[in-house]
This record gives C-alpha cells, sequence and structure tokens, in this order.
C-alpha cells in the first residue's frame, strides 16, 4: 500500500558480522555500564534498523551504510575474520546454525492504523510454545473501529518482525487488565490462547478465555467468568492433549482476607478452580500482584505480596513464595514451602517491606505499589528469582530487588542479588531462559527520562550484560490515564531468545532506541515525527514496542 | 457527515426504489428497510472493484473462500485513525462469496477486522453497481471519519436505549462519596481500580427519555480516578450543563441521601452518557426518529 514506513529492513552482511562481533565482544565486558554501548554496539545501530523510510531516503542510507561498512570492514577485516573463524569453530563444535538472531525492537502498532494517538499501556505477551513464530501482544489500545467492538490483541506470525491489530478478546472496546499465555496448541497452530481480561464497563469483570485461532475474526470463548477481582495474571503448560493454565488473582471473595488466589484449571480451561494461597493474617487484603511461574516439570511456584499493614499510603508486607510439585493437581495444592518462622506454607523471601502505594503520579507520570515477578528455570525447577520494588533507601520512590532461590525456595539470598538494587525503577520482570541464563527486564526513571533495561547474567548477576532498549522522555506525552507505562511489562524466554514487550514514548527518533527500532506505522526520523500515512501529522503518544535480544551464552 | 446523507438519500428515494435503481443483491434486498441502520452499524462504508477472489490484500490475514480483495474507489466511512484512501486494496470476508466476480463493483457496508500492513474488514451487507447517487467525499478531499473521541449516532441510540432516564440538566455540587462499610466488617478494597466514587447532584431541566423525576433532582455517582478502568467515564465538574445517560445505581453498592432524604441515585459510567449541551438537537433527533 505505502511507500513509507514497511518496518522491515534490509539485513547487510556487514551488519550481521557486527552483530556476531558485538555479541561475544559485548559479553567479554560485562561491566559495561547501562546506556553506553560497545563499540560494535554503536556500528551496528547505525545500519541495523532503518523504519520510516521513503524509496529515496533508504537508496541514500544504503550506500551510506555500505560505505561505512566498508571502511570499517578495511580497517579491521583482519580481527573480524580471526574472530569469524574462532565463532564458527565454536558453533559447530555446539551443533548450533552460524546465524544467531540479532536484537530486534520493533513497534507494534500497525501502519494500517497509523493515526492513533491512544496511550497504549501495560504491555503483554504470549509465544505459542511450539511455534514461536506465533505470539500474541496486548495492551490497553481501544477498538481502533467502534466504541462497541471487541478489544483488540496484536498477532505475529513471523517471529515478531510484523503485528497485526486483531480484535478478539470478549471485553467491549478495551480491556483494563489483559494477560495470556499459549501453551501448546493441541487445537490449531495459531491456538490455543489463553486469556485473562476485567472488563471496567459498569463493574470490574473477570474473564477466563480461549481462543483456538488467533487470526481468526471469532470473539475468544469465555469458560469462566466473575466479579471482585483484581489484575488477572496468566500461565500455561501444555500437557498430552490440554493445558494447564494458572491465572493470579487477588481475589476479594476469599474469607478473612486472604486474598492471593490461583485459578487452576487441568483441562484447557473448560473448569477452574481457585486456590487460596495466603496463610497468615493479613491487613484485609493482600496486593493486588499475585504471579505464577511454571517449570517444565510441573512445578509450579506464585509469588505475593502479604500485606500485614496498610495505612493508605504505605503496605507493609511480606514477599512471599508458595510451590506446588504437582502442577496444583493434588491435594494440599501450594503448601510444599513452609516458613521455618512459623511453619506456614508459603515461604517469607523478605519479611514486613515498606512498599508505597499511589494510585497517582508518583514515579514520573506513572503510579507505584505492586511490580513482582518470580522466574523459575524451565529446565531446573530447583533454582527461581523473584523480583519487587519497595520504599527502599531514604529518598528514593520505590526500588527494585531480586533474589534467588537454589533449592526449590526453601532458603532464599539473604540480600539482593549483585547489580540487582536498581533505584526509582518499576515494572520488573524476569525470565530464565534454557541455559539458565536469567534476564532481568526493568523501566528506570533516571535523568528525566524512562530507561528500559535488558540485563542478562548467568552467574547470579556477579556479572552481566545491560541493554538499554530505550530512553525516553519521561515527562512527554502528557498521561490521558493511570497506569503510564503499565503496572507491568513482560519477559519471556524462548530458544536462544529473550522476547519481551515494554512501553513507551513513541518518538521516532534512533536516539531514542540504542538498539535501534523498527515502526511499522508511519514515521518520519529525520523529523522525528509521526504522521497518519498520508502525510497529516500525529501527536507523540504511548506505543507498545516488542524485542527480541539472543541469549548470552 | 457522511452518514446523514445516505440516511437523508434513503429517506428521501424511498427504500425499494434505491435498492431497484442500484441493483441490490438478494441479501441487501431482504434488508431492505434497514440501509440507515447498516450505514450507522458499519465503521468502514467504501466504494470499489472485486480484484481477487479467495484472496487476502496483505499477510496476517487468513485467506478462505469467503475472502475476496476490493481495490477502493472511495471510503464513504472510516474512524479518523485507520489509514484507507483510494487505490488501496482491502480484504472483505463476504456472507456470500458466489456473488462476487473479479471485476464487480459494489460499495461494502462493513466492520473492521484486522489492521496491520492493509485493512480487513468483515462484510455487513453491500450493493452491486455504481449506487444511483455516488457518495463523494468531502469537499476537503478527505473521507468522513469518527475521531477516537467521538460517538457515532448508532452507538449514541444504544446508549439512550440502554438508559433509565437521558435528561438535560445542572449539576449544582459535586463532592466524595465514600461507600459505607459493609456490615459483616469486611474492609474496603484496596486496587489500583479504585474509582474514587463521587457524587454530583443534578438539577434536571427536562426528561427526554423516562418518567417524571421527584423533586426534579438526581444524584449522579460516577469515578472520579483516572484509572484505566474509568478512563472513558464522564467526570462531573459544578455547573455543568448537558444531556446525561442515567442508570439506576448498581455499580457501587448503596443508596445515597440528598437533603436528609433517600434521593433517586444513577451512575454515568459509559462513554457518551454526559454530552454537551450543543448534543441537545441531535440527541433529540434521534430518539424521534430511532
Amino acid at each position: 500500500m505505502r511507500a513509507i514506513v514497511k518496518g522491515q529492513t534490509p539485513l547487510y552482511g556487514t551488519n550481521q558480522i557486527e552483530r556476531l562481533a558485538r555479541q561475544y565482544a559485548s559479553h567479554a565486558e560485562p561491566g559495561s555500564p547501562a546506556g553506553v554501548p560497545c563499540a560494535g554496539e554503536r556500528a551496528a545501530r547505525q545500519g541495523e534498523t532503518t523504519p520510516g523510510e521513503t524509496t529515496l531516503m533508504k537508496a541514500v542510507a544504503s550506500s551510506q551504510l555500505r560505505f561505512l561498512a566498508s571502511a570499517r570492514l578495511t580497517l579491521f577485516l583482519p580481527a573480524l575474520a580471526v574472530l569469524l573463524i574462532v565463532m564458527a569453530g565454536f558453533l559447530v563444535a555446539r551443533g548450533q546454525s552460524p546465524d544467531p538472531p540479532s536484537i530486534r525492537v520493533i513497534n507494534l502498532i500497525p501502519a494500517s492504523l497509523s493515526g492513533e494517538s491512544n496511550q497504549d499501556s501495560e504491555p503483554f505477551l504470549a509465544i505459542q510454545n511450539q511455534n514461536p513464530q506465533v505470539m500474541v501482544a496486548s495492551a490497553f489500545t481501544p477498538n481502533p473501529f467502534s466504541m462497541t467492538g471487541n478489544a483488540p490483541v496484536y498477532v505475529s506470525q513471523d517471529g515478531g518482525k510484523t503485528w497485526v491489530l486483531n480484535a478478539i478478546t470478549p471485553v467491549q472496546r478495551m480491556t483494563c487488565d489483559i494477560t495470556h499465555a499459549m501453551a501448546t496448541g493441541e487445537k490449531h497452530p495459531r491456538g490455543d490462547l489463553h486469556a485473562g481480561t476485567l472488563a471496567c464497563a459498569t463493574g470490574i469483570i473477570l474473564n477466563e478465555s480461549e481462543s483456538n485461532d488467533v487470526a481468526m475474526s471469532t470473539t475468544m470463548n469465555v469458560q469462566s467468568t466473575r466479579s471482585n477481582v483484581d489484575q488477572p495474571f496468566v500461565r500455561a503448560l501444555g500437557v498430552a492433549n490440554s493445558d494447564r493454565i494458572y491465572v493470579g488473582v487477588n481475589d476479594f471473595n476469599q474469607s478473612k482476607g486472604r486474598t492471593a488466589t490461583i485459578d487452576v484449571s487441568v483441562d484447557g480451561g473448560a473448569t477452574y478452580k481457585s486456590i487460596p494461597i495466603e496463610s497468615r493474617k493479613t491487613a484485609g487484603q493482600d496486593g493486588p500482584s499475585v504471579r505464577p511461574a511454571v517449570a517444565n516439570d510441573g512445578t509450579v511456584y506464585a509469588a505475593f505480596f502479604g500485606w500485614r499493614r496498610f495505612d493508605g499510603k504505605t503496605a507493609t508486607s511480606d514477599i512471599v513464595v508458595v510451590r506446588d510439585d504437582a502442577a496444583a493437581t493434588g491435594a494440599n495444592t501450594f503448601q510444599v514451602l513452609k516458613d521455618p518462622s512459623d511453619k506456614l506454607p508459603g515461604r517469607i523471601v523478605a519479611k514486613r517491606v515498606a512498599i508505597p502505594w499511589s494510585n497517582a503520579p508518583a514515579l514520573g507520570q506513572e503510579r507505584i505499589g505492586s511490580t513482582l515477578s518470580i522466574a523459575v528455570d524451565p529446565n531446573h525447577s530447583g533454582i527461581v528469582y523473584v523480583g519487587w520494588a519497595d520504599k527502599g533507601s531514604k529518598g528514593d520512590i520505590y526500588t527494585l530487588h531480586v533474589r534467588s532461590s537454589t533449592d526449590r525456595g526453601m532458603t532464599w539470598s539473604k540480600t539482593d542479588l549483585p547489580r540487582t538494587t536498581i533505584h526509582n525503577a518499576t515494572n520488573v520482570a524476569l525470565a530464565v531462559a534454557g541455559n539458565g541464563v536469567v534476564g532481568f527486564l526493568y523501566q528506570q526513571l533516571s535523568n528525566g527520562r524512562w530507561v528500559t533495561h535488558l540485563v542478562q547474567s548467568h552467574d547470579g548477576f556477579t556479572r552481566a550484560k545491560d541493554l538499554v532498549l530505550a530512553t525516553v522522555p519521561a515527562d512527554q506525552p502528557v498521561g490521558q490515564f493511570l497506569p503510564y507505562l503499565g503496572d507491568y511489562d513482560y519477559l519471556l524466554s524462548v530458544g536462544n531468545e529473550f522476547r519481551g514487550v515494554f512501553c513507551a514514548n513513541n518518538t521516532p527518533d534512533f536516539a531514542n532506541f540504542p538498539q535501534g527500532v523498527n515502526y511499522q506505522r508511519a514515521a518520519d526520523f529525520n523529523a522525528k515525527a509521526l504522521n497518519d500515512g498520508s502525510g497529516n501529522p500525529v501527536p507523540i503518544s504511548i506505543d507498545p514496542f516488542y524485542f527480541s535480544v539472543p541469549v548470552i551464552p | 457527515m457522511r452518514i446523514s446523507s445516505l440516511f437523508l438519500k434513503v429517506s428521501l428515494g424511498g427504500a425499494g426504489l434505491w435498492l431497484a435503481l442500484c441493483g441490490c443483491t438478494k441479501a441487501a434486498a431482504a434488508q431492505a428497510t434497514d440501509w440507515a441502520a447498516l450505514t450507522q452499524k458499519s465503521s468502514i462504508i467504501f466504494s470499489g472493484t472485486v480484484s481477487q477472489l479467495a484472496a487476502t490484500s496483505f499477510a496476517d490475514v487468513p485467506k478462505s473462500a469467503q475472502t475476496i480483495v476490493v481495490k477502493l474507489d472511495s471510503v464513504e466511512k472510516k474512524p479518523a485513525a485507520v489509514l484507507l484512501k483510494k487505490g488501496d486494496s482491502v480484504t472483505v470476508e463476504v456472507e456470500d462469496a458466489p456473488a462476487f466476480r473479479e471485476g464487480t463493483h459494489a460499495t461494502f457496508y462493513t466492520d473492521g477486522w484486522i489492521v496491520g500492513a492493509g485493512v480487513a474488514v468483515k462484510e455487513l451487507g453491500h450493493e452491486v453497481g455504481t449506487a444511483a447517487e455516488p457518495v463523494q467525499a468531502t469537499s476537503a478531499g478527505k473521507p468522513s471519519g469518527q475521531g477516537k473521541d467521538e460517538i457515532s449516532d448508532q452507538e449514541l441510540l444504544d446508549r439512550m436505549k440502554a438508559s433509565d432516564f437521558v435528561v438535560v440538566g445542572r449539576v449544582t455540587d459535586v463532592h466524595k462519596w465514600n461507600v459505607p462499610e459493609p456490615k459483616s466488617g469486611a474492609p474496603s478494597r484496596v486496587t489500583e481500580h479504585d474509582p474514587d466514587w463521587h457524587e454530583a447532584v443534578l438539577e434536571v431541566q427536562s426528561v427526554l427519555k423516562g418518567g417524571k423525576v421527584k423533586g426534579n433532582k438526581v444524584i449522579v455517582r460516577f469515578p472520579n480516578r483516572n484509572d484505566v478502568a474509568w478512563v472513558s467515564s464522564p467526570k462531573f465538574a459544578k455547573n455543568q450543563r448537558g444531556i446525561f445517560c442515567l442508570n439506576r445505581d448498581q455499580s457501587t453498592g448503596a443508596l445515597a441521601s440528598a437533603g436528609g432524604q433517600q434521593a433517586n441515585v444513577y451512575t454515568c459510567l459509559g462513554h457518551g452518557d454526559a454530552l454537551p449541551i450543543s448534543e441537545e438537537a441531535r440527541v433529540r433527533s434521534l430518539l424521534k426518529n430511532p
């Protein structure tokens, strides 16, 4: 249709070489400071992504890149040749293709929706485990066609290179919470998407629903619905011909204010059972975030904020982890881990931390109060990580922490892992790759900018590789509602990639995206401005971004 | 607005005569009296020529016997943010695929389906051939569109139908309202979606739908929170005048009192439930000619 901005950028041979060099060189520099990529990264950035081009721009850029690449090759050819020989031997020895994935950052807004300026915040991501080319992402994106149409999800069928918007959720116009997972796709290669959505038209209603084919127009089938719950958080595990689904919810229907709950389905969502996981006295309720994590062997963990006191501004909270070793299919579910202090189910990772609660802008334009993540090594279910934010040290608004356990959650590191105490940051998301490397995604308010980091480490953050995916002005655009960026972002691992989503100011400016970026929507990177595809200006807004980053070896 | 021009066309010409002139399909003929409603119901209306059968115009749209590709001659109605213009190719999931051949020219009444590199839509109805009065683009050369905060006639009509009252009135007071704690002693809930309920006292000046309002004064509860859950809900300010679609309060779970007496308590929660007084003529027209 349009010649302008079709996010697929030609990959030049020189860039491939640079990427290989960058990946391995940067891993050898674990102390590389955030936001200051190594020379290889800076070089690669110039040619990696060139969205928003006209044919003329592309031709000019292409010739410049080739010239630059040629010059660099002349200078560094001997070194690169040696490096390539070493790497080729390394890769062949490991039986891998000598073409590792490159870093990719994609703005999810489709080209045909270039005129939109919504606050598309709070992203989430699901990957079809058996067909990772298929992914579903979501955000607070309204139905683009009408006020009464279904809220949409973003769908990719090519591993995240391109995305479309398909209005299939069972919620009218826009969800007010949505998470999802795709485990096996037993019914279709583009299924089965399991979603937990909140609809907030007149009250707050939870729907747990399923789609057998995310590319079709069929509205997701609602399998369970109820009210008085908050923040559904969906994980799934494929087993034989069915999916096991775990939905963390803050369930106000539970007795005695013990609201942390996991909704469990062992039959693909046909039936759900609500299992309370709080065993202690609360301040009337637990915190909103209840996060399950599932290992391949059926070990299921869940983390939650056990609120012990709440004064309206601060929740005094335990960080609690529960575990079930039988995929929550047996008796006494989630009661394996007991805390030595009181012998009650639920291991306390950190006791009585102060968590600031604000339903108004507190960290830049963002609200705070309930960021939490848990991740388990998919192949070694005894290794588990937990991240959260609290008041932290004096002068801090919100401080992130990450701790770990290597004995199935029985004992935890007593202090934060190295380099994981992050000041004035939120939206922690953790994931563990198949080789044991842990990924740590977060967004930090730093010098008036929201900076999105992905940190990787294979040794508990003693050494770490820190990539800045985005660094954008924090004061623009002015928020339309809360959450500004989201109460969460998300990170997953698949094969040798970390894939995730975050939200950010969508100004088309390469300086804001140090690893490069592709826009599907119409964007002029020279003028740093958006347009509707017909040349009419479009205001800056918050957009969801997908990224893929190779797992460090 | 394009909708009104189509509506006028239907009204003046007579649906039967109009359909006969433009040679409408069997499916369309079966709904001969519903063109105005179809126009209102459609989020995207365009005229174009079928260029491919059992095909799609861009990747990621599932191809089937029901999908055809149409090259656009003109766009009569679309959301403002959606990029769609003359010369574009659109995928249409049609209801009656054998009714189309390559080269068939038609006006399509559709609802949006997928936006990506292109646009895919689902057919709600169509009329084959060139319309008796082809709808032209506006003088500015742009098709009419619906801004992201505008509410269409159909959507407004639906809202009013679902409302217990539609009134013209003025807000005389706004104050915070705390939900009474339940007798069970259970504490109130803390969530990021807390609505922060407020009450607006609304002096009713005229009732457009519903019975007489006792005392000409009602309480309207509304969420004052700027949370995503309530971003589309109207917020009220003292001395605000407008047209309000009201429903009896079934959201907060409590009654209210005004001046020491139990009052009529309503909510006004949906997008378009509070309209500026300048919309009064439009509202009255829609209620009169739904």
